[in-house]
């Protein structure tokens, strides 16, 4: 029953034979690119991909080695004012999407990847590998995602590497659990029948005829992970733990010159925060707009 | 000049004051250096007075030293205000870090510092008024050394009455004192053995040192935190929680780790009476929340933050700051044993691209004095101001470096999070740049940085020899320098991160700690500061403040720069 | 019922066994000097030894970890490394205190969100129900720290309405203990509102949607009575199992809302312990909440079986 109620368990959505899938998936396409939530997540998020790769080749001034006189207001200056050590902050923020844009998508995919074997295998093999796999998947999900990130970096010591690696294997569980819930009603239709009559092998059946079908999900999942990515690896950073300054990571720049906002100086930490959440709303939106339309 | 004033100052004198007086009255000390270096060696505030009277300078503008006025060293905070104004009763609201451990003889940090220090007392506390650095009598009166330092005489205060109603005597100073020892304490090791401190009397301790040391004082003083004179039958490895005790202004009510701790006047207090009735201790596990709770009115003072986090504290009209000149710095090591830095040209290349004075206005807003790539503080009273400030200087180090035969110098700079730091890393590798040498700055926390970069425990020997190449390191305020040429400079001290090794250093140094007078320690620093400035094992920026305050609602708090902060003389306005 | 109860307590109970491994592997598998950590790098070797021998730190891992699972029954999980008193204790009041915020977090959130979600299925894809759904998205993507500071300086800071520090005075009495705790707990309110807004809101168009509730409009029953009577009941399940689920959300958000506000919970207790690397303060306090976690999925499993007898009578077959 535990999978039968999750909040992230999505009903199969195509169900179609192989030579009609493709043409399915030209419709979602077309559906997907009229709704306007999809549309505005994608421009924000392409946004910040361009002002990653792009760096200091399009920011207005050198985000890290120009120093002018610290906290001065937004201005024609400068747009968004300039932080403790006088560097510009638009700069910052725009660099600042490098780290999490790196990390986050990095958690999100190692999460999919891992949990969707993970839960492949529960679902299509069911009796006592999926008891066990199950309880484990449990045990995980009990734990608390930032609390444990907290324990593995302190013992580990913080870097990129650890922060991708605690984040993706905390994701892991939650995936499984999606993507078996998926599988279970997969594998009780025909063509999965029809398969294991023709006498292929599970891994066969897996791969070829369920994993194509329950793709959807699974789509859908990573977006949503994603988000969660950022949000997470966000949190970490402004607990201390994550990302280590001299980046300009925005949950770290806003956990530097918070104390500040109390003295009138909001701006460094204002456009950072609003960073963060114009990426996560933004990727939301695109898991919201996915999913609606899969479900259609 | 009154010579008869002087003389009768003179004969009054052992051999060992007689030398300070005569260096002052020889102009070979400032008026300031005089205060300060005669309350160390026990000279009475009278008798500074009147050798500065006698050799035609103004007198102190106070005399805290007095020992009619025990509060004195809290009598005159950053605050002061006229008593009149002051308003009896009341609560002080303190915001600090949440102690680690509040064991007087064990603990380690600022937090266990300050909760301590507002039941125990210690022999000698700090002088508030006339010069930093300075000392006042706490529990003992006056101390008197021998004429080559070895013996040290402390006269206690009498009348002193515990906690419990118990009578304060010389026994438990020696009792405390032993716990000290045995505990290993780095201030009184290698300078006290067990069984150095003597009663003679109830009112009386002899301290017979190891060798002669003419800033014993200072290591029986609030500027050895863990000196906290505590009962003869203390066990050590007792909290104050477990058994609230003490001689002090204010008595333990509660002491909760999670939250915080409050205190009610004693009403014994040797001192008199306190104005407030009681204070209360906010725990905070850092700066940030400590402004917004004084922001908020949730908290009166903050027994300490930083620039970077604080900003808005050092601006705001209705907060008085107590910006308290101190030894507090970074030390930023260069591997002399092997590596890209191992020739002193390319050391000193580097030193030569920091621009000191842009990063005090930057990571400090003006508040620390500029740095000369040695550990003397321009505080102590054996500085030597005649050794030339470097400066920025972007020619002079790509010289050194073509000189050197490095081309392309690429180096990781390691740093550790804490403060302003990693700030610090950013700013210097930008300096550097021009005169091309290409920082790369690496942030771990601070545990991380210290057990991996700093002085691995591994290999033990020499110590710190599995450090970095490069690195940020920081050290806090002491009285004399003697843990920073120890421990950080000295081949093969145990925080020797640089694996420095300089014969003459190390004869300089030995000379610094054996010579008593005046004129000899300040000889042995010129050779100290002259001997480090040259060869570099590490840059040192600046020395900055150590910063505190308290509402203006409130006045007469008194802070130290080891995290006491006292309000024994504080009143609400 | 009663079977269905036992067979789920014992896979609970299946489940706390591997989670006390889990976190144990955590903790000690990984390199790390136990007496090196708590003496830090400047001290000698052999007090290090020596307190390694003290701690039992140096014994056999398959013996630490059988200790470890046996202390854990008891919630004994060995002595913080920091204040060497026992774990449990000093977590005790913590969890007591966030119990307390995140309580009224949920007492704020849950209502308006239930009710937001029932309001936007009513009036699906209209521009209400677009709005609504758009400030879910928003205000469940916006990471508590962000939310928590700008409030800080508004509320607390600017207008002075409220405490910025969230632990009231120690004589509090219940009205000033929620004054104190009401930004925090906002805070925290804000992010949880989204996701439960959104699955009342899907669960409650899912029900709409069904065939009964279409016989119900023919019978002739008001909008009203249908929505009391058939839709709530049904659309609140995947609610309910959301509520809990986010259970271990909520505390990832309470460590940083907690330090923003200085409020001495489970968050500041883990990241104090964290900062110190107080191993045993941390295994203790994630075994804790993972208790926590599963006591709030069973107890929303078991409304959630109540609510719908299908689901119970499925799972006991």
């Amino acid at each position: 029953m535990d999978s039968n109620v999750t909040p992230m368990s999505i009903p199969p959505g195509v169900t179609s034979p192989i030579s009609e899938r493709a043409q399915a998936r030209r419709e979602t396409v077309r559906v997907l690119i009229r709704r306007p939530a999809f549309i505005v997540g994608n421009i924000v998020i392409i946004g910040w991909v361009i002002c990653a790769v792009l760096g200091q080749r399009i920011t207005p001034y050198d985000p890290f080695n120009s120093f002018s006189t610290g906290h001065l207001p937004p201005g024609p200056e400068h747009l968004m004012g300039t932080d403790r050590l006088g560097r510009d902050v638009l700069s910052r923020v725009m660099v600042g999407s490098r780290d999490v844009l790196i990390v986050a998508p990095l958690a999100a995919i190692l999460g999919v990847v891992a949990g969707t074997l993970l839960g492949l295998v529960m679902g299509y093999y069911r009796g006592w590998v999926d008891d066990v796999l199950s309880r484990l998947v449990e045990a995980f999900l009990a734990l608390p995602v930032i609390l444990v990130a907290l324990l593995t970096l302190v013992v580990l010591g913080s870097s990129p590497v650890v922060v991708v690696l605690v984040v993706g294997i905390l994701f892991t569980p939650i995936v499984a659990r999606t993507v078996r819930s998926a599988v279970l009603s997969e594998r009780q239709l025909d063509y999965v029948t029809a398969a294991k009559l023709r006498g292929e092998l599970g891994p066969f059946i897996v791969s070829r005829e369920i994993f194509p079908n329950v793709l959807g999900p699974t789509v859908v999942e990573l977006t949503v992970r994603f988000g969660y990515a950022i949000f997470t690896v966000a949190t970490l950073s402004f607990l201390g733990v994550g990302l280590q300054p001299p980046s300009p990571d925005w949950g770290l720049t806003v956990s530097e010159e918070y104390p500040n906002m109390i003295a009138g100086i909001w701006w460094p930490t204002l456009f950072p925060a609003l960073a963060i959440a114009s990426t996560v709303v933004a990727v939301n939106l695109i898991a919201d707009s996915l999913q609606s339309v899969l479900n259609e | 000049m009154d010579y008869s004033e002087l003389d009768k100052v003179r004969r009054s004198t052992t051999p060992l004051q007689l030398d300070t007086v005569e260096a002052f009255a020889r102009g070979r000390l400032s008026r300031r250096e005089f205060i300060q270096r005669g309350t160390i060696i026990g000279l009475s505030m009278a008798s500074i007075s009147a050798v500065i009277a006698a050799c035609g300078g103004t007198t102190p503008t106070a005399a805290p030293a007095s020992a009619a006025a025990p509060s004195a060293a809290a009598s005159s905070g950053a605050s002061a205000a006229p008593a009149s104004a002051a308003v009896a009763g009341g609560k002080i609201r303190c915001a600090i870090q949440r102690p680690v451990s509040i064991d007087p003889v064990a603990m380690q940090d600022l937090g266990g510092y300050g909760i301590t220090a507002q039941s125990f007392e210690f022999l000698c506390t700090q002088q508030t008024v006339g010069a930093a650095g300075g000392l006042a009598p706490g529990l003992a009166l006056d101390w008197t050394p021998n004429a080559d330092g070895t013996v040290w005489t402390f006269n206690l205060r009498q009348g002193v009455k515990w906690h419990d109603g118990s009578t304060f005597s010389s026994a438990d100073v020696v009792a405390s004192m032993e716990r000290l020892v045995k505990a290993g304490n780095s201030g009184l090791k290698g300078v006290l053995d067990p069984g150095g401190a003597v009663a003679t009397d109830a009112n009386t301790v002899v301290f017979t040192l190891v060798g002669g040391n003419g800033n014993f004082p200072y290591l029986v003083s609030i500027y050895n935190a863990q000196t906290l004179i505590t009962p003869a039958d203390y066990v050590a490895g007792t909290t104050l929680d477990k058994r609230p005790a003490g001689t002090g202004a204010w008595k333990l009510v509660t002491y909760d780790q999670q939250t915080g701790a409050t205190f009610e006047r004693n009403p014994d207090w040797w001192g008199g009476t306190t104005s407030l009735d009681g204070t209360e201790f906010i725990f905070f596990d850092a700066t940030g929340p400590m402004i917004t709770a004084y922001q908020g009115d949730q908290v009166d003072a903050i027994v300490q933050f930083d620039v970077l986090t604080g900003a808005a504290l050092i601006d705001d009209p209705n907060f008085s700051l107590i910006a308290t000149p101190a030894a507090l710095h970074r030390q930023i090591w260069m591997r002399c044993d092997k590596g890209q830095f191992a020739d002193k040209r390319v050391r000193q290349a580097l030193a030569y691209t920091f621009d000191r004075p842009a990063l005090i206005q930057q990571l400090f807003k003006g508040r620390a004095e500029l740095g000369n790539d040695h550990v003397i503080w321009q505080g102590y009273p054996y500085y030597d101001p005649s050794i030339p400030q470097r400066a920025q200087d972007i020619d002079k180090a790509k010289s050194l470096l073509a000189a050197a035969g490095v081309t392309n110098l690429t180096a990781t700079l390691h740093v550790g999070q804490l403060q302003e730091i990693p700030d610090l890393a950013v700013l210097l590798k930008s300096q550097a740049a021009p005169a091309g040498i290409n920082l790369e700055v690496a942030v771990e926390s601070l545990d991380t940085f210290y057990g991996a970069q700093w002085c691995p425990a591994d290999p033990a020997d020499p110590p710190c020899s599995g450090a970095s190449e490069l690195g940020v390191v920081d050290y806090g305020h002491r009285a004399t320098p003697d843990v920073y040429l120890n421990a950080a400079l000295k081949t093969k001290g145990i925080w020797n991160s640089s694996q420095y090794s300089s014969a003459a250093f190390d004869a300089a140094f030995t000379e610094f700690q054996t010579s008593v007078g005046v004129d000899a320690q300040k000889a042995a620093c010129t050779k100290i500061e002259t001997i480090l400035n040259e060869d570099v094992p590490v840059g040192l920026p600046y020395f900055y403040n150590y910063l505190a305050g308290n509402s203006k609602k409130f006045t007469g708090v008194f802070s130290s720069a080891l995290g006491q902060m006292s309000f024994s003389a504080t009143s609400q306005v | 019922m009663a079977r269905f109860i036992a067979r789920r307590l014992l896979l609970s109970l299946v489940t706390l066994w591997l989670l006390i491994t889990i976190v144990f592997i955590i903790a000690n598998v990984l390199p790390n000097d136990v007496g090196r950590t708590i003496l830090g790098p400047f001290a000698p070797q052999e007090s290090v030894d020596a307190l390694n021998q003290r701690l039992g730190t140096d014994r056999p891992i398959l013996v630490r970890y059988v200790d470890n699972v046996l202390g854990a029954v008891t919630l004994d999980f060995g002595d913080s490394y920091v204040t060497g008193k026992p774990a449990m204790p000093q977590l005790a009041s913590a969890i007591g205190r966030s119990a307390k915020l995140a309580g009224l977090a949920l007492a704020i959130t849950i209502p308006l969100a239930i009710a937001a979600g029932l309001f936007a299925a009513r009036r699906r894809d209209r521009p209400v129900d677009r709005a609504i759904v758009l400030l879910g998205v928003t205000s469940s993507s916006i990471p508590e720290f962000v939310t928590g500071t700008i409030l800080v300086v508004v509320v607390g800071v600017q207008l002075k309405l409220l405490p910025v520090l969230a632990t009231p005075p120690a004589t509090a009495d219940i009205p000033t203990q929620v004054r104190y705790l009401l930004m925090p707990a906002t805070a925290m309110a804000i992010v949880y509102f989204g996701y439960i807004a959104r699955m009342t809101r899907a669960g409650t168009i899912e029900v709409l949607q069904s065939d009964y509730i279409r016989t119900a409009a023919m019978k002739g029953l008001t909008t009203g009575q249908t929505m009391r009577r058939h839709v709530l009941r049904n659309a609140l399940i995947p609610t309910v199992a959301v509520i809990a689920v986010q259970i271990g959300y909520l505390f990832g958000g309470i460590i940083a809302v907690e330090k923003i506000f200085n409020y001495n919970g489970m968050g500041q207790t883990m990241l104090f312990a964290a900062q110190r690397k107080d191993i045993p303060l941390l295994t203790a306090g994630a075994i804790v909440i993972g208790i926590v976690y599963m006591l709030a999925t069973l107890t929303a499993d078991l409304v959630i079986a109540w609510m719908n007898p299908r689901i119970r009578l499925d799972a006991e077959r």
